[in-house]
């Protein structure tokens, strides 16, 4: 196995990794943690000209709660520090939850927030859980920066809006009315497993009564998805097991996964059914804390 | 960063790096990973190659204290860094208090993956001294063993953690009759 | 019986645990000669065609390439286990038979330029139907793998003994159930390689081996060489459990590609490729019917199988035989049919894993025989304990067994899991089930793996010139197992010696006396006779020479941690240092040596000697689960392994024996499967989607010994390190049903599969057609 031969720069700021990546133009990949990016390249998926390490840009780094924006997580974050995170032990035990799930121990210290966003992989296990507490992203390029809800992000079959020369630079998870949130990943073992299906739910709940939730899948259609049909049905209701069973049944009729080797459509739209149920009953029962098995 | 330039045009970039607590400098393509600058230029063969996708962990270093895949780093990151190894692990000819348990606690079969199991485990410790056994397991659950199904694997680095090396039945006898 | 030793049954460490962690272990790809190239094997992308053309040109163009080889460069001789069955060239010559053929091969200056040559040799195809399902090999139509083999049948087997239908006639309960088996592959963490250099005429080989022996007779075969001028020399191997038993191409092509170039060339698969070559367990398809009386006592069995050989014999017609006959081990019975076509498919051939041929039909076996005793309303720990094998019993296929202590480890395997309470009713949570299975696998094989009448294995021990240490010298590959450790300490041990004082030279055809190899669980058994004999002929040289210098009659003189004294009068004694160091001076060299032949086994029959050994284990497992109803996901939540395996040499060693058997049975019993798709190819040829367990998937195990000798072993050791893996897959099964009372016919019993059972179960009950 080897990797195609590129260029290589490793730009100190993110001015000059924006005005680098418009130079190069589309020949050139940013590289992050690189353990998404460097596999497709030895498998041959992947060929490009050139690679812009982001690892000299300390602006990309850090969790920290800001006064007004929320929890801000940067791009290069990886996948242990949001695990190791106080910032998000406090806010959103959820969201390190989410990243615990994923890899090993060693992947983890190398893959990125930012790189598990852009990937646009549909079994990636950060995206729901932001998307479901309302995340937004940041995009910078020479042009400037824009800022959009990471739902928006992903568009079908597993790619997103991101541009040439465009690099994401921070996620944003705002003080949100969320009382709760969840996110249960089916895997085939305990580590080292893609998602069979994960599922990311966060509600808004006073008194029992669920005011107001979302239900992101994903594994479960060509890219993450949310449930409307599910999230106006639970809004106003609490979670009464009759409640539950039909909501189970209608996040099945929702979701639009295929056979895999994980797992046939059946299966996983069997799957998105029980764990949303099962996300469920966690947001509204133990706010954004972690499940009972941890 | 240093580079230079073959008749292909193919680049050559001279890197320096820390490995056991010594300085390398060493000039590579961009497309060479950790792993592939450990065992072929520095000939530190510790480093095992299982899978090169980052799938089974036995070519797990210490970067700046903590355990990655070598074979999915590109060297290149690894600049200004200070990684160790398995051979930088013993002290001198004293073995640590981890592979000596290890031995003790016939941790080790094959032996593939113990180098990037013994390193896993010493970030562990390092980060927590004191760990449960299920976080011992968390911990090593990247490094794929064929041999052991890590009973003693496991047993191993909780009696570090214990302050032990040797396994309870046999700290006194020196093995069971 | 109790035996009185020093060393045997003690769990000193590792020979090479200091070696192994700190990383100072060299396996094959980790040694590196001067000016030496790196090459790689082109393999077919398509599971049956046609081989037009071969154009290597543009490869030998390529900067950095040094040869490129086709079958026109190498011998076309083919090879394979059995001089019938000989199958396979080191490269096709007119068709590709699997994807992952071998077709060509590189030697480069590195490996980066080994896979971009292999993608310039430009091979014309002509694309031929395949043969992708071995339950319809047979059928009318399909396309021939081999045109030598009519309707795909590689070997087919068909034995009867006693009267099976009598016996059937004669039951209170005659019941069929069938099953499918999954394709495992048994990959060992270290990929394999091999380096190869000559020196004029002489051929010296460094690989990834499980029996350097039978690689040396092999490439001896293949290119019409002496023995004498091949040298296999095994370094530290990184697991093979069956997958490395046989050369893989990797030493042929590299072989002709260092005499072509006259440089070493180490040869070296990446995961995808060890995927590829494969040599994993054959999927089967078993039915077995047994006719049982009213009170759960087997009257007879017959097993009706069929396995996917894929595209050639490989060591394949070992585990036809073996999936047969080793299933009368465990439990007695007097009638036994067998039969078993091996088919031919596109897809890569089969081999020899851990447990060789019996897990499958165990799995098959023990589940079938938990519905048997479901329809009769028999606790299946009791059903096993009525028909478990006693010692001193005869198999139906003429198999004699030893020392078996099967009751006693069921006995304690209920005791241990706490079985009873668990089974009554709400002894359990909710979800949970607890089943049990047994197994026993040989130790050794009684017939050597090629024609020979070699010894099986031999040794010899050399005392250094000061009699301050010792070194064996043995041909017995250690491959993660510990053998070097417990050979050393079976050494010591006849010897009188210190363990800890004890060297070992191993696995090295030219330095080493020979060993067939590690493979059907055979050296401590075999191999430790070897080492006994050679120990007691240092430990008789000693006392002779002790005697001339005490003055005292041999027999008057014993050797024990390395102390000779006089066994009547106090006082009088010599350290074992001081009496070599004197023999050395006086009478030259001492050294012991030893080999080992079984004793002639088996019956008369066609196929008779697979499955005859010395001796046998025996275990038990029992297997707690627990099952996720909604969504099928199995945790196993306990472990309890009870074994016969004779006296224990290492205990600590013994256990990471069972361990990792019963791990790697777990992995094939829910997590394992090799997938292909429509055209032959592996779906997931990586340690990410095929999912072999990791630390947080295995469950707390607790393995336990009986006390068990056997006569006609040296010390009375028996097998462990294949025999844990039997059981296994059964146990998981048996557990699954108790919980939840569905069986799953095929493995893996993959959580989908559980949710599905249990759907249909579901549907079953509310549709009221149950």
């Amino acid at each position: 196995m080897y990797l195609p031969d590129f260029d290589y720069h490793s730009p100190e700021s993110l001015d000059e990794a924006l005005s680098l990546l418009a130079g190069l133009g589309s020949g050139a990949k940013v590289l992050a943690g690189g353990t998404d990016l460097l596999h497709k390249m030895k498998q041959g998926d992947l060929a490009p000209e050139a690679l812009v390490s982001l690892k000299g840009l300390d602006e990309l780094k850090g969790i920290n709660y800001v006064e007004g924006r929320g929890v801000v997580i940067g791009a290069l974050s990886t996948q242990n520090d949001i695990l190791y995170s106080e910032v998000l032990a406090k806010k959103y035990p959820s969201v390190s939850h989410a990243a615990k799930k994923m890899a090993s121990n060693q992947i983890r210290h190398l893959g990125t927030v930012g790189g598990n966003i852009v990937n646009a992989v549909p079994s990636a296990d950060l995206p729901p859980i932001l998307i479901a507490l309302g995340a937004t992203i940041t995009l910078a390029s020479t042009s400037g920066k824009r800022e959009m809800a990471l739902e928006d992000f992903f568009v079908e079959p597993a790619s997103s809006v991101i541009e040439e020369g465009e690099i994401l630079t921070e996620v944003a998870i705002p003080d949100g009315g969320f009382t709760g949130s969840s996110y249960h990943k089916f895997g085939l073992r305990r580590s080292g497993a893609l998602a069979v299906v994960g599922v990311a739910v966060s509600a808004r709940v006073e008194n029992g009564v669920i005011q107001e939730a979302r239900i992101v899948c994903a594994s479960s259609a060509p890219k993450v998805i949310r449930a409307p049909k599910a999230e106006e049905f639970i809004t106003g209701k609490t979670s009464a097991p009759d409640t539950l069973a039909e909501l189970q049944a209608i996040v099945e009729s929702e979701v639009r996964p295929r056979d895999s080797i994980r797992g046939s459509a059946e299966y996983r739209r069997n799957l998105a059914g029980v764990l949303a149920k099962r996300a469920l009953i966690d947001a509204v029962e133990s706010g954004h804390g972690i499940h009972a098995e941890d | 960063m240093n580079t230079i330039q073959d008749k292909e045009g193919v680049k050559r970039y001279m890197l320096s790096l820390t490995v056991n607590g010594d300085p390398h400098t060493v000039v590579v393509k961009a497309n060479t990973t950790l792993s592939q600058v450990l065992r072929n230029e520095l000939a530190l063969t510790g480093t095992k190659q299982g899978c090169e996708l980052g799938d089974c962990g036995s070519c797990t270093v210490l970067m700046d204290g903590k355990p990655v895949n070598s074979c999915m780093v590109l060297a290149l990151e690894a600049e200004g860094r200070e990684v160790t190894t398995i051979e930088g692990v013993a002290e001198g000819a004293k073995l640590s208090d981890l592979q000596e348990s290890f031995v003790n606690h016939g941790a080790v079969q094959c032996g593939y993956c113990s180098p990037g199991m013994v390193l896993s485990a010493k970030a562990l410790l390092a980060r927590n001294p004191h760990p449960s056994e299920l976080e011992v397991r968390e911990a090593i659950s990247g490094n794929l063993c064929r041999c052991t199904g890590y009973v003693h694997i496991v047993e191993a680095i909780l009696a570090v953690s214990e302050g032990r090396t040797t396994p309870p039945e046999e700290a006194n006898a020196g093995g069971e009759a | 019986m109790s035996i009185n030793t020093k060393i045997i049954g003690r769990s000193v460490p590792r020979i090479d645990g200091r070696d192994k962690v700190t990383g100072a272990a060299k396996y094959t790809g980790d040694i590196k000669f001067p000016n030496m190239l790196f090459g790689k094997i082109l393999t077919s992308p398509h599971a049956h065609a046609r081989i037009i053309s071969i154009d290597t040109s543009a490869a030998e163009a390529l900067p950095g390439v040094k040869a490129v080889i086709t079958h026109k460069d190498v011998p076309d001789i083919k090879y394979g286990i059995s001089p019938a069955r000989w199958d396979e060239n080191i490269f096709c010559i007119d068709k590709v038979r699997f994807v992952g053929d071998k077709v060509a091969a590189v030697a480069c200056t590195d490996e980066e330029t080994c896979y971009k040559a292999l993608k310039l040799i430009k091979v014309e195809y002509e694309v031929l139907p395949a043969v992708l399902d071995f339950r319809k090999a047979m059928d009318a139509g399909m396309p021939q793998v081999h045109d030598e083999y009519p309707k795909n049948i590689n070997v087919e087997i068909h034995q009867e003994f006693g009267d099976i239908e009598k016996a059937f006639k004669e039951a209170h309960l005659v019941r069929t159930d069938a099953f499918l088996g999954n394709r495992a592959y048994q990959s060992p963490i270290e990929p394999h390689s091999a380096t190869s250099l000559w020196d004029g005429d002489k051929l010296t080989v460094y690989s990834s081996t499980q029996s350097p022996h039978y690689f040396q007779y092999y490439i001896a075969r293949e290119f019409g060489m002496d023995m004498g001028n091949v040298r296999v020399v095994k370094p530290y191997v990184g697991g093979g459990f069956g997958g490395k038993m046989e050369p893989t191409g990797l030493e042929f092509a590299g072989a002709v590609l260092a005499k072509l170039t006259g440089r070493p060339v180490r040869m070296f698969f990446d995961r995808h490729e060890m995927f590829a070559h494969n040599r994993g367990r054959h999927a089967q398809y078993m039915e077995i019917t047994t006719g049982v009386t009213k009170d759960g006592k087997i009257l007879g069995a017959h097993s009706n199988f069929m396995m996917d050989g894929g595209a050639y014999t490989s060591l394949g017609i070992a585990t036809a035989y073996y999936a047969g006959a080793l299933l009368p081990l465990t439990y007695e019975f007097d009638h036994y049919k067998f039969d078993l076509f091996r088919l031919y498919t596109n897809l890569p051939a089969c081999g020899a894993q851990r447990g060789h041929g019996a897990p499958q039909p165990k799995y098959a076996f023990e589940s079938h025989l938990d519905n048997v005793a479901t329809e009769l309303g028999i606790d299946p720990m009791d059903i096993r304990i009525l028909n478990a094998r006693r010692p001193e019993t005869v198999t139906p296929n003429d198999f004699a067994i030893h020392s078996c202590e099967l009751t006693q480890c069921l006995t304690r395997a209920r005791i241990i899991s706490n079985w009873d309470a668990k089974k009554k009713e709400g002894g359990m949570p909710k979800g949970h089930g607890i089943g049990v299975s047994t197994g026993s696998f040989v130790s050794g094989a009684g017939y050597p793996i090629y024609r020979t009448d070699l010894p099986h294995s031999a040794v010899v021990i050399k005392v250094n010139e000061d009699g301050t240490s010792a070194t064996l010298y043995t041909g017995a590959p250690d491959i993660g197992q510990g053998s070097d450790t417990v050979l050393c300490q079976m050494a010591a041990e006849a010897m009188g010696f210190h363990y800890e004082k004890m060297k070992i030279i191993a696995a090295d055809t030219e330095t080493c006396p020979m060993d067939l190899g590690a493979y059907a669980s055979r050296l401590t058994l075999m191999t430790g006779a070897a080492c006994k004999s050679a120990g007691e002929e240092i430990k008789k040289s000693l006392l002779e020479m002790a005697s001339s210098m005490l003055h005292l009659p041999p027999d008057d003189l014993e050797c024990e941690d390395a102390i000779i004294y006089s066994k009547s009068r106090d006082g009088k004694a010599l350290t074992f240092q001081e009496v070599a160091r004197k023999h050395f001076v006086l009478k030259g060299p001492l050294i012991g040596k030893g080999s080992y032949n079984p004793p002639k086994l088996g019956g008369k029959f066609k196929g008779s000697p697979v499955g005859t050994s010395p001796a046998y284990s025996f275990g038990v497992q029992v297997g707690e689960v627990k099952i996720d109803e909604e969504t099928g996901e199995i945790e196993a939540v306990g472990f309890w392994d009870v074994h016969d395996c004779g006296t224990v040499v290492n205990p600590r060693l013994l256990h990471g024996q069972v361990h990792g058997a019963l791990s790697m049975g777990m992995g094939e019993s829910v997590w394992e499967e090799v997938l292909f798709d429509d055209e032959g190819r592996i779906k997931n040829p990586d340690l990410a989607n095929y999912r072999i367990l990791t630390a947080l998937d295995m469950p707390p195990v607790e393995s336990e010994i009986v006390e068990s000798y056997e006569d006609i072993a040296p010390w009375g050791v028996k097998e462990i390190g294949e025999g844990s893996t039997n059981p296994t897959m059964g146990c998981f099964s048996n557990a699954i049903y108790d919980a939840m009372g569905v069986r799953v016919y095929s493995l893996p019993l993959s959580y989908e599969k559980v949710w599905r059972a249990l759907k249909e179960k579901r549907e079953r009950e509310h549709g009221g057609k149950e």
